[in-house]
């Protein structure tokens, strides 16, 4: 929309005028200089009868710089919608959903191929995709998944309940594509004929629907040919899903058209999905306030001002507070930290909404003493939040407890332990990450207030996370783990299944918690599927995470998600709030591909 | 020749330690590439795919010997292994679609910086008392001493983003075909003057001040004198007797420069979306990527050496001393 043909400056006054006078006077250098550079391409290039004859240089570089300066003015085609979510410098052709999600190209897993339920966050529920319905049976041992019929894959096949067993069968032949390790708790997978598809249980297991439900589903006829489905790059994708054509694929861009035949009638309602590469947030946020995107997942600073403003007519964003928890966990292994009350004197020490407000531009707001974010909205029970008040900023009653605790406060303002020894904790964020990096510095300056030496230090994200995994940290900012239900969240926080000693790689608990009655109620709920006893269940938890902090819970991080409605509309919003508007998941997008249409189509 | 031969045994030790030192330094990193992987996902992974990613990646448990030994079979046969950030894809071919841009961009920036420059250091040089040999050198160096990523950020917004004479992003045109034709070589053209225009910008003070300065000390030379003096034309004078002499300490810096170009220009490519290999290393640097690391540093390496190599050639051509002492 920029690409005129413009050479480096706007001439001061009266364009027309000047153009006119260029064309008499055909490509003179004098006279470009004259006009502040205009060229009159039809002139240049002889297209408007004789011309007055230009003689060598001359003639050469108004046509150099006039080619220079052409770019065939191609434009978005109508229907195609423009989308940033992954930041590459070039894109690599890989369609395969078995694979970590990064390794294959967005929307491979929730564009391209389709998993059998889809978690809807906003409305804290499955929507039923490949599969229409399950059933537990009464022991919990075995799970049932009605498949839907009438779907095709993109060359034709019928799929049918052989692909379903075909994909649990491939995970658990290769351990490197078991992302959710279903290994460790299916014992058996089989089709009980073309639509119903059963699996036996190792023991019962209810929170594993989630891991069975959102894996993508690989056509069996294609892949049973494939020599190893991990370094597999399935370059042309046969899949179910909305858009399964790849009409271009260059490594600055890459074209996704849709299915014909998806099984959803009259669906998608766009024609295509163009993904430019954008290298680094900055690139992709030019590209969007430039109107240039229509969907985006990156983080943009001071949203309103910058985006919003400059259209607000089409110019959207909605975060929704269903992110994951930003954490500040404390190293329950420490000699000061682990004491519960030293951990809920630091939390009152802290003041959230300044936090909130420096760190993330008030995107999100405080947490509460559950640590459960929106994502858990139906579950979280005001009463147990409001139970306990240590996430509140208190200066005095933390001074107080801390006081009491026997950490005197010395010269100098700091305080020093009950040994005698100096209260100084270090507190490791990742490099790079700006908003954490700055609400570490917020909590590190108010922790000084509150007389504790605390440092910031920053690392690479692949140190950082080896030392968390470790144990090897007093105090870290870090993120959580999602799922449907609580579960999964307190088991990431608190499961003494996942403790491991220091020293040793731990892949959740990283602040070493342990609670037995934590860990009871956790097996409890691997076995009920009845939505009553796992709320019941999910208030104990929250009671136990309340009474004994095993993290310090700061704020939700809100998922980003912008879009521009000047050529693509439908999108999710406050108003229309049927899913997240956040591209940055791996099966959720499907719920807003299926629903976005060209501006035009009522 | 007894010459050439001897820094060419040299250079062969030099690509040895070069190569070894590659091997062992990112091993030393903490962190592994599972974890780098997993990392980015921000919790957004089941914790269980930590072990499903290490699994992929495919770890070793082989002595730090024995690596190395594969480690310098494959390479002698061409194989830099599998690259982790953009896996399946072998190295080789991730850094062939990096280094085709950068040898344009960071390559033809510093050609025209290299010989612009020089070639204004000689006339700055000739007219030292004239105002264009008082100004254009702290005129140029004033520029180049802007933080680069400012500069840059500054020519994209004005004559990018306010004017939009250039493009903001990218090698080509969204809509070009790749190939050689007219179209894609006007757009790629087209996309490559702010970026390279920057890079010039930045960096032709230094290469002006150092031809200025070399310059000026070889013009109070006895045999300059003696030259005027003979009578000769001062377009001779200047080029054949005193800047063909000036010239060898710039050129050694250039073989230097042109050996670095392979390494990309980091800020360059950022800021300008622009592929190429800096932004591949800092990518395989933050993913752990020890076989994509490794293919980098080979490729600067190599670059680096081959083109001392051939400075050292060129001295030999420049200055009849060198072919005499041997």
């Amino acid at each position: 929309m920029f690409r005129r043909n413009l050479l480096f400056l706007e001439p001061k006054r009266g364009g027309p005028r000047k153009l006119s006078h260029v064309r008499r006077n055909a490509a003179n250098m004098s006279d470009l200089r004259h006009t502040g550079g205009h060229i009159d391409m039809r002139r240049t290039f002889g297209l408007n009868g004789a011309s007055s004859r230009p003689t060598g240089v001359e003639w050469a570089l108004p046509l150099f710089l006039a080619l220079a300066c052409t770019d065939p003015q191609g434009g978005v085609e109508r229907g195609a919608m423009t989308i940033s979510k992954e930041t590459q410098a070039s894109w690599v052709r890989n369609f395969n959903p078995l694979v970590a999600p990064g390794l294959s190209r967005w929307p491979t897993t929730c564009g391209i191929y389709e998993p059998l339920l889809v978690f809807n966050v906003v409305r804290e529920a499955y929507e039923p995709w490949l599969a229409t319905s399950w059933t537990w049976s009464n022991d919990h041992l075995t799970l049932r998944f009605a498949l839907r019929e009438g779907v095709r894959w993109s060359d034709g096949a019928t799929f049918d309940a052989e692909d379903v067993v075909f994909t649990f069968d491939l995970l658990r032949e290769h351990k490197a594509l078991d992302l959710k390790a279903v290994a460790g708790f299916v014992a058996d997978v089989r089709a009980e004929g073309p639509n119903t598809v059963v699996f036996e249980f190792q023991r019962p297991f209810v929170p594993g629907l989630a891991f069975l439900a959102q894996q993508p589903i690989v056509p069996e006829h294609v892949f049973r040919t494939v020599k190893d489905p991990v370094t597999y790059t399935n370059p042309d994708p046969v899949a179910t899903g909305p858009f399964t054509e790849v009409r271009v694929f260059r490594d600055q861009l890459f074209v996704l058209g849709r299915n014909r035949d998806y099984w959803q009638p009259g669906k998608p309602q766009l024609d295509a999905l163009r993904f430019p590469a954008y290298p680094a947030n900055d690139q992709a946020n030019l590209a969007l306030i430039q109107g240039e995107v229509d969907w985006g997942g990156n983080f943009v600073p001071a949203i309103d001002r910058i985006f919003v403003e400059r259209d607000p007519e089409h110019h959207h964003y909605w975060f929704p507070l269903v992110g994951n928890m930003a954490m500040l966990y404390a190293n329950t292994t420490h000699p000061a930290l682990r004491h519960v009350a030293v951990r809920k004197a630091l939390s009152r020490g802290l003041d959230r909404d300044l936090i909130v407000e420096v760190a993330l531009y008030g995107y999100t707001k405080p947490a509460d003493a559950t640590g459960l974010s929106d994502a858990y909205a139906s579950w979280k029970n005001p009463a147990i939040a409001a139970s306990d008040d240590w996430t509140r900023h208190d200066h005095a009653a933390a001074a107080a407890a801390l006081d009491a605790l026997g950490y005197r406060m010395g010269a100098r303002g700091l305080r020093s332990t009950p040994e005698g020894e100096p209260f100084a904790l270090e507190l490791d964020v990742i490099m790079g990450w700006s908003d954490w990096i700055r609400a570490a510095q917020v909590v590190a300056s108010q922790l000084h207030e509150l007389g504790i030496d605390v440092r910031v230090q920053t690392y690479d994200y692949a140190a950082w996370f080896d030392r968390m995994q470790r144990g090897d940290f007093d105090l870290a900012i870090g993120w959580t783990v999602k799922g449907p239900t609580p579960y999964v969240y307190y088991r990431g926080l608190m499961a003494g299944a996942e403790l491991r000693p220091l020293g040793e790689r731990a892949q959740s608990n990283w602040q070493r918690f342990q609670d037995e009655r934590t860990d009871e109620l956790l097996t409890e709920f691997e076995r009920t599927d009845d939505r009553q006893e796992q709320g019941r269940l999910g208030d104990e938890l929250q009671r136990r995470f309340v009474m004994l902090a095993p993290a310090i819970p700061l704020f939700p991080n809100p998922p980003w998600g912008t879009n521009s409605t000047r050529r693509v509309t439908g999108f999710p919003n406050a108003e229309h709030p049927y899913a997240m508007l956040s591209p940055n998941d791996y099966t959720q997008p499907l719920l807003v591909l299926t629903q976005l249409r060209p501006q035009d189509v009522p | 020749m007894r010459f050439v031969l001897r820094r060419l045994g040299f250079y062969v030790l030099a690509a040895w330690v070069a190569v070894t030192l590659n091997f062992l330094l990112p091993r030393i990193m903490p962190g592994d590439p599972a974890s780098a992987m997993f990392a980015r996902f921000q919790g957004q992974l089941q914790p269980e795919a930590v072990a499903a990613l290490r699994e992929t990646f495919g770890f070793t448990d082989a002595s730090l010997a024995e690596q190395y030994w594969t480690y310098l079979v494959h390479m002698f046969h061409g194989d830099l292994g599998i690259s982790i950030a953009y896996f399946p894809s072998p190295v080789v071919e991730v850094i062939g679609t990096g280094l085709f841009w950068t040898l344009v961009l960071a390559g033809s920036s510093l050609v025209v910086s290299f010989a612009l420059g020089t070639l204004l250091g000689v006339l700055a040089a000739w007219h030292r008392t004239s105002a264009f040999g008082r100004l254009l050198p702290p005129l140029l160096l004033f520029v180049g001493a802007f933080p680069y990523f400012w500069l840059a950020m500054l020519a994209l917004w004005l004559f990018g983003f306010t004017l939009g004479a250039f493009p903001l992003r990218h090698a080509y045109g969204e809509f070009v075909e790749p190939g050689w034709t007219l179209e894609f070589l006007a757009s790629a053209i087209r996309h490559a003057i702010l970026p390279a225009t920057t890079i010039v910008l930045a960096t032709m003070g230094n290469w002006l001040l150092r031809m200025r300065n070399n310059m000026t000390a070889v013009l109070g030379e006895d045999y300059i004198a003696f030259a005027c003096a003979k009578g000769l034309p001062a377009g001779r004078i200047l080029f054949h007797y005193a800047a063909r002499n000036a010239m060898l300490p710039s050129m050694t810096g250039f073989g230097m420069a042109l050996g670095l170009v392979v390494s990309g220009s980091l800020l360059t490519e950022i800021i300008f979306a622009y592929p190429g290999q800096g932004y591949l290393l800092i990518q395989a640097v933050r993913s752990q990527d020890f076989p994509l690391m490794q293919g980098v540093f080979l490729t600067i390496t190599l670059a680096v050496l081959v083109a001392n190599w051939l400075v050292d050639l060129a001295y030999v051509w420049l200055d009849p001393r060198m072919r005499s002492s041997g």
